[in-house]
């Protein structure tokens, strides 16, 4: 494996916090594979992603040991405005993630490549191309003060993708959004994926995980307990005591499986289950 | 470039963007207190509560441009009282310095500090409402100032006299309510604040 | 867009326009020179299309000022040419010529600005600023101030509503209603500081403090009309100071 993040024994504990919110913590992760990271709430996932994208310990202070490695270079000894080339980051909360000075989607998007000093003709070719990608081009002229949850958030993921980062750090896109959004922006994260970017992304839909994601990190307490193929990580018996959801296919087998049925394997996505089901079956000798 | 050059660099810079976001805050800050105390029909204009804000927990520059830009925007709809301009710099210096000097860590240092600041506002002001406005001013202290004047002042002392009654009240009551303020943000702010580190409660408990 | 031909020029060009009005007036002491140029200012606005927008600004922030001014003067100013009484006053020629004059002054100034304003952008004369050398952090705080305020002030507004149907006072005496006035501003500014750590982030994330020259799609266009005025404005203010000071010494 090729890892492009590496993070070796890292503990920190935030300026004002009394104790670690990250203990020891080691992992790796590969070039062009779409990582998840779930936990239940204050696990530290905002955390670990600040500082997979320096701003622990650029812009946060507080105690930080062992290092992060962001393509075999040390996070603290980068520039914090030189990353944004490199590792895009979008949050949590749609509201608050856009520049507050520009007054069309347009400029919006164009904001962080003026900021990089890229030529003004390569700007607009680069917008228009994202926007078309993103599908947010019908947004071009609206001032991003007025668009909703949703299209906020296209508009931030629009935003970070125009500088092509190799990186993408993407903190609960969906948090905020119906159905419909959650949808539009997993189809921008696939994308991504497919143009070969390494994604980290913090989600709680675990549907969405089984179904888009290559693997699964699970925080608790600051300490990745579990780590591994999306699937292996759901099929460890001691996913179950961290008491986080499965995906519904999971869920369902593990039930029936309690009531004493005998599973091949573990689906984990909703068309696997008819498979198992069947399988399951034909074990079972009947025809 | 050494490492701890760059490192230091970069903090410098970040250090600053917080403290620069802080300036439009503390800009809107002194407009919606303006208005709120408009709405509420108070005797006093509380509108440089963001000024002293942003000084006590930022310092006295990043004070100074607050109160630079708070005219600024108000010269836009009306460009007349922009002399002023002075006087919200040096409200936003004063209270950095006194925030510096630890002078806003207990109630009776805030009320000094409030007339500390009574002072700046008043022998800043009281000459540019002679020289640029012939001791007039768009609002009642004018009709303080003209009595003053009708019992035979000369125009500098009447100025004065009336400055410092419409001023004393409006800057002491502002500096209260930032005291107050200040010791509701919660620590994780004030700890990414120069001056803020002294305002919070884990350091007020010792 | 149609576009006139005043407002077509370079913010920097209007803003020499409005200091020139303000060299002008201050160099030549004569009330009827300063009325004479707030004349030429409401030409001015009418051939740029804001007459009424101009004169409007002029009548809401100006006049009380003024007449507070010229009365003032008029009652108090001291002098010994006296020219008539009223009620317990003596009022003096130096009085009325004073007040004449600060008057002409304050208006023609104001005025001046108050043009400049409704016929610039905010955002080009930013953006001039920032190309005559104001850091790109000064001119993001500025324009971030002027989405910020609306902002801020829509918010109040809510917590206002939501006080009152809490049952918290905004009638009845001073010492009521002033009680609303922390419960209203605190949370609104406590929030206001928190979102400072998130808009922070999202700059970095946009690169604002990459060590590199900005580049911007907003551009001022500067034609020789502007060189030309800027230098025609600049060396009629300076050509009018130095006679002032001229007349003064000799
Ligand atoms: N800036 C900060 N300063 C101090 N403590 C913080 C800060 N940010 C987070 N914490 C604390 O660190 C812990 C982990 O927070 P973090 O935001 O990383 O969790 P999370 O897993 O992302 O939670 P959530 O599901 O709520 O998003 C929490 O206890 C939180 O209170
Ligand atoms: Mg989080």
């Amino acid at each position: 494996m090729d890892p492009v993040i590496q993070l070796k024994n890292v503990s920190y504990r935030y300026p004002v916090g009394d104790e670690q919110v990250l203990k020891n913590v080691s992992l790796d992760i590969g070039r062009g594979k779409l990582v998840t990271i779930v936990g239940n709430n204050s696990a530290g996932k905002t955390t670990l992603c600040n500082l997979i994208r320096g701003f622990i310990p650029h812009f946060y202070k507080g105690d930080l040991e062992g290092s992060v490695l962001v393509d075999g270079e040390e996070i603290a000894d980068a520039q914090l405005g030189q990353l944004a080339e490199k590792i895009g980051y979008v949050f949590q909360n749609p509201f608050i993630q856009i520049s507050g000075v520009k007054e069309t989607v347009f400029d919006e998007v164009a904001f962080g490549l003026e900021n990089l000093g890229v030529p003004v003709d390569d700007i607009r070719r680069r917008v228009e191309d994202v926007l078309q990608l993103v599908k947010i081009d019908n947004l071009r002229n609206k001032n991003p003060f007025e668009l909703s949850g949703g299209q906020r958030q296209r508009v931030a993921l629009a935003s970070i993708i125009v500088m092509d980062p190799d990186i993408l750090v993407i903190d609960e896109p969906s948090s905020q959004l119906d159905p419909v959004g959650t949808e539009q922006v997993f189809d921008i994260i696939r994308l991504m994926k497919e143009r070969g970017k390494t994604i980290v992304l913090v989600e709680h839909k675990m549907d969405l995980i089984a179904e888009y994601a290559d693997e699964l990190i699970v925080l608790a307490d600051g300490e990745v307990k579990l780590h591994g193929p999306v699937r292996e990580v759901f099929a460890d018996p001691s996913y179950m005591a961290l008491g986080i959801q499965y995906p519904h296919a999971a869920a369902l087998a593990l039930d029936l499986q309690e009531k004493g049925m005998e599973l091949p394997f573990l689906p984990i996505r909703d068309e696997e289950v008819a498979e198992c089901l069947a399988r399951a079956r034909r074990k079972e000798g009947r025809p | 470039m050494n490492k701890t050059a760059t490192r230091k660099r970069s903090f410098q810079q970040d250090f600053s963007l917080l403290a620069l976001l802080l300036i439009p805050i503390g800009v809107a800050i002194n407009f919606v207190g303006f208005q709120l105390a408009q709405v509420l029909r108070l005797p006093i204009f509380l509108d440089v509560i963001g000024t002293i804000l942003v000084g006590v927990i930022a310092g006295p520059w990043v004070g100074l441009l607050t109160g630079l830009i708070t005219n600024s925007i108000t010269a836009i709809f009306n460009p007349v009282y922009f002399p002023y301009v002075v006087v919200s710099m040096a409200i936003g210096v004063a209270a950095g310095l006194l925030s510096k000097a630890g002078l806003l860590r207990t109630l009776p240092k805030a009320i000094l500090s409030g007339l500390v600041i009574t002072a700046v506002a008043v022998v800043i002001s009281a000459p540019i409402t002679v020289i640029f406005f012939g001791g007039a001013t768009g609002n009642t202290s004018s009709a303080i100032t003209a009595t003053f004047l009708a019992t035979g002042q000369t125009i500098w002392q009447a100025v004065f006299s009336s400055t410092i009654i419409t001023e004393i009240a409006d800057k002491v009551i502002s500096v209260l309510i930032v005291f107050f303020i200040v010791r509701s943000i919660s620590d994780r702010y004030l700890s990414k604040m120069k001056y803020g580190e002294q305002y919070m409660k884990r350091n007020r408990r010792k | 867009m149609a576009t006139n031909a005043i407002r077509a020029l370079h913010p920097m060009t209007k803003f020499t326009f409005a200091l020139f009005v303000t060299a002008a007036v201050i160099a030549v002491p004569s009330y009827l020179f300063a009325y004479a140029m707030f004349a030429a200012l409401l030409v001015i606005a009418a051939a740029a299309g804001v007459l009424r927008e101009f004169f409007a600004f002029v009548l809401k922030t100006l006049v009380v000022l003024l007449i507070i001014v010229f009365l003032m003067q008029l009652l108090f100013y001291p002098g010994d040419d006296i020219i008539g009484g009223w009620w317990v006053f003596t009022l003096t020629q130096e009085g009325l010529a004073y007040g004449l004059l600060l008057t002409s002054r304050i208006l023609a100034i104001g005025s001046a600005f108050i043009l400049f304003f409704r016929i610039t952008e905010v955002k080009d004369f930013v953006k001039a600023l920032e190309n005559m050398g104001l850091p790109p952090a000064g001119a993001y705080v500025v324009l971030s101030t002027l989405q910020i305020i609306p902002e801020m002030r829509r918010q109040s507004n809510v917590i206002m509503d939501a006080q009152k149907t809490r049952g918290v006072e905004t009638e009845g005496s001073v010492l009521v209603r002033a009680k609303a006035f922390l419960p209203t501003l605190t949370p609104l500014i406590l929030s206001a500081i928190a979102s400072t750590e998130e808009r922070a982030i999202t700059l970095e994330s946009r690169a604002f403090s990459a060590p590199v020259n900005k580049t911007s799609l907003h551009t001022l266009e500067r034609r020789p009309i502007d060189t030309g005025l800027i230098a025609l404005f600049t060396i009629g203010a300076v050509a009018l100071i130095v006679w002032r000071v001229a007349v003064w010494i000799l």
